[in-house]
């Protein structure tokens, strides 16, 4: 900008008399000159010079989380969901909404209802926030209020947040919930379910399913391992009554969700996109009645 | 009591009528956005799978019917194309107007209002929108530049000299501030499509066309509403504001203009779903086909009706000779390029991805339907513009005057 305005008043000095202030070709040289700089910032900022494409995209979105969580990740946070030994009782539902104070049924981050695959076998759809490490939600946000953490959580920074919705809009799994009223009522699925562990969110903003990072967070610092112990483990995982949800450590070979991993064949929801999910499903077998 | 404040002779009935109306439809509007500040976005028909609808549609149309703005002023100011000149002003002036009542419609879409300023603070140089928002910002700020040149030109810079001198400045100014138009618009205007087609997970979106048609058809609509407007003005004046001459030359830039958009669309069309079958795009057209008017919209209105048959009008010398059948070619411009911007919007959310494969197609169309209080807002928001545009027209120096004075 500085470069245009000593351009800008020293044809002013010469023609003082003239009528326009710039000539059709200083004014185009001028307008040349801002986009070649335009260009030339862009390059530095997020083209193939900058330190987004050398450290990868997405890291350094947020301030505050940047320097500490540019070196090598110590964790890489999964989750793997067992279709074949989901029951459907929706615990995993209930003990979000009370974790997560969600109490509007209508916001559910975590939901579960029936389907049937096309050669018609029964079975319990799960549907959690599918922390995509390519997300679609973080790149588009125009604040920079949603980004993928180091440990590879999508999480929200609700302060921030403008509620334009372009995230909900960009999401393809339908994962966002936005707060279309202020959400006062008392939360019918505590305490039997759980009490809530994160402030409610207020009216006007975007919410979503953060793997209960506040666990996650808490429970490193107390020395337990998310995944194994269940107060440092996502509310759905540590619920399950049948153990269908596995949680924990993907850089960890001993964590229970890389020996799940290892020991069943998993896909992802709609590899194709290049979202890049970390939550795995195990198919769905005949095995319900 | 308004047509008092306002100094209109009693004997312009019409207007005072026009004028009583639109403040009707203005405060309508008001009460309905004070019903959004006060109740926030329940009171709208807006869900999680249709976060955007009305209001999106109308910011779209509003930025795209303006871009007449940097088309004509590039043309007059940088390009130097004389004959232009009279419609400069009216282009930056509906320009002006647009962007500011696309404002006023984001202003009433964000959940949090008070947070209006967060983009230019808090950067993410990945997303289109904050590429977007500063763009609009910016331009809007050239806009508010240029308009000020008008408006010293007019009795307010006659009471205040000051204002005056800000006007001849800014006038001076002029072609710095095209040329930073011309960049800002080429910028976000293209923007505006690709904020959908960046998206992957979307398959009807996600394709490198939309910003190339974005632009294209803000081009040709925009420029079809500043004649357009200039040509009502012109009628109810009963003076001649745009010689002939100079009118058929912008009406056939609009026809060719309208023709490359139908081309690009055209292909648009063939190569993602003649003459493929991709998956996913297949399976959200068979839907939108099945449960939605789109289909027929966009054939009817978007290709038809908003392209192939104004296009015509405006090409066909013959047919351009008549006022009124221009006049309506432009009209009908204009609405191909709304019903394009609610179409692309729409057609995207109402039929959500389907993100859970190998399991029995039982996704249907979401519904929407925007609600009265949507419907108020935007019809207040429209009012703002058409009683921004009266007041300026009688007001502002806009217009070459019949006897070189504000009547």
């Amino acid at each position: 900008m500085s470069k245009s305005q000593i351009q800008d008043q020293q044809p002013e000095k010469k023609s003082r008399k003239k009528h326009p202030l710039l000539s059709r070709k200083d004014a185009l040289k001028i307008g040349g000159l801002t986009l070649a700089a335009t260009a030339a910032t862009q390059m530095v900022i997020s083209g193939p010079l900058s330190a987004d494409a050398v450290q990868g995209i997405g890291r350094a979105t947020h301030n505050g989380h940047t320097a500490s969580e540019d070196a090598a990740p110590p964790h890489q946070w999964r989750m793997v969901i067992d279709l074949s030994r989901c029951i459907g009782c929706e615990y995993c539902v209930r003990a979000c909404q009370a974790v997560n104070d969600v109490p509007d049924d209508e916001m559910r981050w975590n939901i579960v209802f029936p389907e049937r695959t096309t050669i018609g076998v029964d079975f319990y759809m799960n549907r959690p926030c599918q922390h995509c490490q390519e997300a679609p939600c973080t790149r588009v946000c125009p604040v920079g209020a949603t980004w993928v953490r180091a440990d590879g959580v999508v999480v929200m920074d609700y302060d921030r947040c403008i509620g334009c919705r372009y995230c909900q809009v960009a999401c393809p799994y339908d994962v966002r919930r936005f707060n279309w009223r202020p959400v006062t009522e008392a939360n019918p699925y505590a305490p039997q379910w759980g009490s809530s562990e994160v402030p409610r969110r207020p009216r006007g903003v975007v919410e979503k399913c953060t793997f209960c990072v506040h666990r996650i967070d808490r429970g490193l610092e107390q020395g337990l391992t998310p995944g194994v112990d269940k107060a440092a483990t996502p509310a759905c995982v540590a619920i399950c009554p049948v153990g269908a949800r596995i949680f924990g450590d993907a850089l960890d070979p001993q964590s229970p969700v890389s020996q799940y991993l290892a020991q069943h064949e998993t896909f992802r929801l709609r590899e194709e996109w290049g979202t890049q999910p970390k939550v795995h499903y195990v198919r769905p077998t005949n095995g319900r009645s | 009591m308004a047509t008092t404040v306002l100094n209109i002779h009693p004997s312009h009935r019409p207007l005072q009528i026009w004028i009583a109306s639109l403040l009707v439809v203005f405060l309508i509007g008001l009460i309905s956005m004070s019903q959004v500040l006060l109740n926030g976005l329940q009171v709208t028909d807006l869900s999680d799978q249709v976060p955007w609808g009305l209001w999106i549609t109308l910011d779209l149309s509003a930025i795209a019917l303006g871009a007449g703005a940097f088309t004509l002023s590039a043309a007059v100011y940088i390009f130097r194309i004389k004959r232009l000149e009279v419609l400069a002003r009216p282009a930056v002036f509906v320009g002006f107007l647009g962007y500011t009542s696309a404002m006023l419609a984001l202003a009433m879409d964000i959940g949090r209002p008070d947070r209006f300023w967060h983009p230019l603070v808090y950067w993410n140089v990945h997303s289109v929108l904050w590429e977007i928002t500063w763009c609009v910002v910016l331009y809007s700020s050239v806009l508010v530049m240029e308009v000020m040149a008008v408006v010293g030109d007019s009795r307010l810079g006659e009471r205040w000299p000051r204002l005056r001198s800000i006007g001849h400045f800014m006038h001076r100014l002029t072609p710095v501030l095209a040329v930073a138009g011309m960049g800002l618009s080429l910028l976000h205007q293209s923007s505006l499509g690709a904020t959908y087609s960046v998206l992957s997970g979307r398959a009807i979106w996600f394709k490198p066309s939309l910003p190339v048609m974005f632009i294209v058809s803000a081009v040709a609509g925009g420029m079809s509403l500043t004649l357009l407007a200039t040509q009502i003005v012109s009628l109810l004046r009963r003076q001649q504001i745009v010689p002939p001459a100079v009118c058929a030359q912008v009406t056939r830039t609009v026809g060719f203009i309208t023709l490359g958009y139908l081309y690009i669309k055209m292909w648009d069309w063939a190569a993602t779903s003649y003459y493929t079958n991709a998956p996913a795009t297949a399976d959200i057209l068979t839907r939108l086909h099945a449960t939605t008017p789109y289909t027929s919209t966009f054939w009817g209105v978007e290709v038809l009706l908003g392209g192939l048959a104004p296009a015509i009008v405006l090409l066909t010398p013959n047919l351009c000779k008549r006022r009124g059948l221009t006049m309506l070619a432009l009209a009908l411009v204009v609405i191909g390029v709304i019903i394009n911007r609610w179409n692309i919007t729409l057609s995207g959310l109402i039929a959500p991805p389907d993100w859970s494969p190998g399991v029995l197609g039982n996704i249907v169309a979401v519904s929407y339907f925007p609600s009265l209080i949507e419907i108020g807002v935007a019809l207040g928001i429209v009012a703002y513009a058409l009683l921004g545009f009266t007041l300026g027209v009688r007001y502002l120096a806009i217009y070459p005057s019949k006897d070189n004075c504000v009547d």
